[in-house]
């Protein structure tokens, strides 16, 4: 996994580079996360692992099936892939590309789970709290997971803040063993 | 004990009201690979160079590599119910043992948990395992004695309080044996000793603790045990672990004796260690840090003056100095010193005691080089009495060695050389000494005399050992008074000397061995 991001990580600086130049993060993240869709795909990764599936075909079928939502940068960056064989690298560019986006630009991206759904006011009140802990503008993902249940648990990267009740109950656990 | 429900119930309640809820926050990775020990984690971006990471199962492990994407990490203790894919988080502190009065006369784990079934160990403070040792300010020079109770390191090679005396030989040649003796004879003496086993046989190792209950020395002592069969990651801490137990006396302005058994094998873990971190490996395969594994442990061996004393205690004690004296053992190859982990440990600590795999089988026990054996700071530390009078035996036993070899093929010598041989050789014989024997001071200074002022000279040979019980046993019942002066006072006056010679005299005339 390490290794992969190493190899993974000069194409999405490269790309991001790019697209800061032309103003165009945007529309790159949309296409890269295309991309990494499409190579998720099971049937079109059997393709793109089969070896006698020469490298121009490939990138006849890919340049094919993403007709109308890659432009012509996006077209040569698949190019360079297929000439490189890093095709598989694919979703992890995406996913560096998106943080590289975030530092960029001064948001974190946050997954928020909770026991019960928020109302909107609260949802604003706790974005606003959580901007100030984490010192950044935070994109918030939102999701109910009963099995905490009660209070909050933020992941934003490697960082966790538990505020939840299994969390304290776990806590609890360990205190008194 | 037996608690009834409701006690325990009280307990839990007790322990809840006391339970301080926050609200956790902390960085979590992912394990990614278990190989042998070693678990790499992808996320983590936080961890610190030697923190500790909390694994599932209540496991802790050390964060060793800091990379780029991932981190590796050791597994403290067992790894085999951690699989890939677990949560790991980090704690934001380095590894911490617990110190204190409280683990004296027990055996405990490279993580400071008793494995003497003895019960907890009540003790409230921890310390970490790694700390930087006491700065140049801190600092007093080494000027006072540990007595080792063996005539030959005693005698020629002393050892001072906050000295770091390395004890190196092939394997059976009594290496282990001086440890445990040094050991016994702190007996009395409030210096605290801390006995690190690292990577030996379990049977031995419970044969040490036997041996040291035996003599009633367990008391101010502490094992720290990482036998072979425990991880190497465990191995490797272990050393940490008895130092920073050592130091908790040190800070306290008392004295404390460290003794590492030892550390060859500590290199051997941190290499195994090393990689399988694939860390880059270099001469005989250690890692490029080698040097600085050990090197960072025998600095914290010192003396530490009394304002550091004073600071550290907050003031609570006031005018006394600290001191960790160090005892290394490394094991050598075939007598080879020249080996990596032997020249960097000769290089770092204060002297060696050399032993001889010769001179072991020829019976010459303790069977310590006198040649090649030294101590570089110990001679300001020696009892006045023992520099005094054993003095001459350093320079009897090289002046035999010299001619020793040479009076082999020489029919007849002069007059001179043949009595230099002859008093070489009761010397060697003298230096003599049965393990779990230690000797006081007086007994020291009383065999040490009675070679010097030619006593010996009539004895022969192979009765030296003899006469030397026969006139221990003599002013141990006849000159109590005067044995016990040596001992307090230390000093050799004439006065001394005057009722020593008396004492011996009397004692050659009267008495038969």
């Amino acid at each position: 996994m390490s290794e992969l991001a190493t190899l993974a990580r000069p194409y999405a600086a490269a790309v991001f580079k790019k697209a800061k130049e032309t103003g165009a993060t945007d529309k790159w993240s949309k296409s890269l996360a295309f991309l990494s869709a499409v190579l998720q795909d099971e049937t079109l990764i059997a393709i793109v692992d089969n070896p006698k599936v020469s490298g121009v075909r490939l990138l006849v079928l890919l340049l094919d099936i993403c007709e109308g939502q890659i432009d012509n940068e996006g077209a040569n960056f698949l190019k360079l892939l297929v000439k490189n064989r890093r095709l598989a690298l694919l979703p992890l560019i995406a996913r560096l590309f998106e943080e590289f986006k975030a530092e960029h630009e001064g948001y974190v991206d946050v997954d928020v789970y909770t026991a019960y759904a928020f109302t909107k006011e609260a949802r604003q009140d706790f974005a606003s709290k959580l901007e100030k802990t984490l010192n950044k503008k935070v994109h918030m993902k939102i999701s109910v997971d009963k099995s905490l249940i009660g209070g909050v648990l933020v992941r934003a990267g490697d960082k966790v803040i538990d505020g939840s009740i299994r969390g304290q109950l776990q806590q609890l656990q360990k205190a008194l063993q | 004990m037996q608690l009834n429900p409701s006690e325990i119930s009280d307990l839990i309640k007790k322990k809840i009201e006391n339970f301080d809820l926050s609200v956790e926050a902390h960085t979590e990775g992912s394990v990614v690979s278990v190989t042998d020990g070693i678990v790499r984690v992808h996320g983590l971006s936080e961890a610190m160079q030697g923190e500790m990471l909390e694994f599932p199962g209540n496991t802790f492990g050390m964060a060793l590599n800091l990379e780029r994407d991932s981190v590796g990490a050791v597994i403290l203790g067992s790894y085999q119910h951690i699989s890939e894919g677990d949560t790991v988080k980090c704690t934001g502190k380095i590894l911490e043992v617990p110190v204190g009065e409280a683990l004296l006369g027990r055996v405990v784990d490279a993580l400071g948990n008793p494995i003497d079934g003895k019960g907890a160990i009540e003790t409230k403070q921890t310390s970490p395992i790694e700390k930087i040792a006491p700065g140049v300010i801190a600092r007093q020079s080494v000027d006072q004695p540990v007595q080792i109770g063996l005539k030959s390191i005693d005698a020629m090679i002393p050892v001072g309080r906050g000295q770091r005396e390395l004890i190196i030989g092939d394997r059976q040649t009594g290496k282990t044996a001086i440890a445990v003796d040094a050991i016994i004879n702190q007996k009395g003496t409030g210096i605290k000793c801390i006995y690190v086993a690292i990577g030996q046989k379990r049977s031995s190792i419970a044969n040490v603790v036997r041996k040291l209950e035996e003599h009633g020395a367990m008391e101010h002592t502490i094992v720290v045990s990482a036998s072979a069969s425990e991880s190497a990651a465990m191995q490797f801490i272990a050393p940490y672990t008895g130092c920073s137990m050592g130091e908790f006396f040190r800070d306290r302005g008392e004295d404390a004796l460290i003794i590492y058994d030892d550390l060859t094998k500590q290199a051997w873990a941190y290499r195994q260690v090393s990689l399988l971190l694939r860390r880059p490996p270099g001469r005989e395969a250690y890692p490029g840090d080698v040097f600085y594994l050990h090197s960072r442990l025998l600095e914290r061996a010192s003396r530490i003056n009394a304002a550091e004393v004073e600071r550290l205690t907050n003031g609570k004690v006031k005018g006394k100095t600290g001191s960790l004296t160090a005892l290394p053992i490394i094991e050598t190859q075939g007598g080879d010193v020249s080996a990596f982990v032997p020249t960097n440990v000769i290089s770092i600590t204060d002297g060696q005691i050399f032993l001889e795999t010769n001179l072991f089988n020829s019976g010459i026990r303790p069977a310590v080089n006198a040649g090649l054996s030294v101590s570089r700071v110990g001679g300001a530390a020696q009892t006045k009495i023992i520099k005094k009078l054993g003095g001459g035996t350093r320079l009897d036993l090289a002046q035999y060695r010299e001619l020793a070899a040479f009076a082999q093929f020489a029919s007849d010598l002069d007059e001179s050389t043949r009595k230099q041989i002859e008093r070489g050789q009761r010397v060697t014989e003298l230096m003599k000494q049965n393990q779990y024997s230690p000797m006081s001071v007086a007994q020291m200074a009383v065999s040490l005399f009675a070679a010097n002022e030619g006593f010996l000279d009539s004895v022969p040979v192979n009765k030296v050992l003899d006469f030397e019980a026969a006139l221990q046993l003599y002013m141990k019942s006849e000159q109590t008074e005067l044995m016990k002066r040596i001992n307090t006072a230390g000093d050799f006056s004439n006065e001394i000397r005057d009722s020593m010679k008396s004492a011996v005299e009397t004692f050659v005339k009267t008495h038969s061995w």
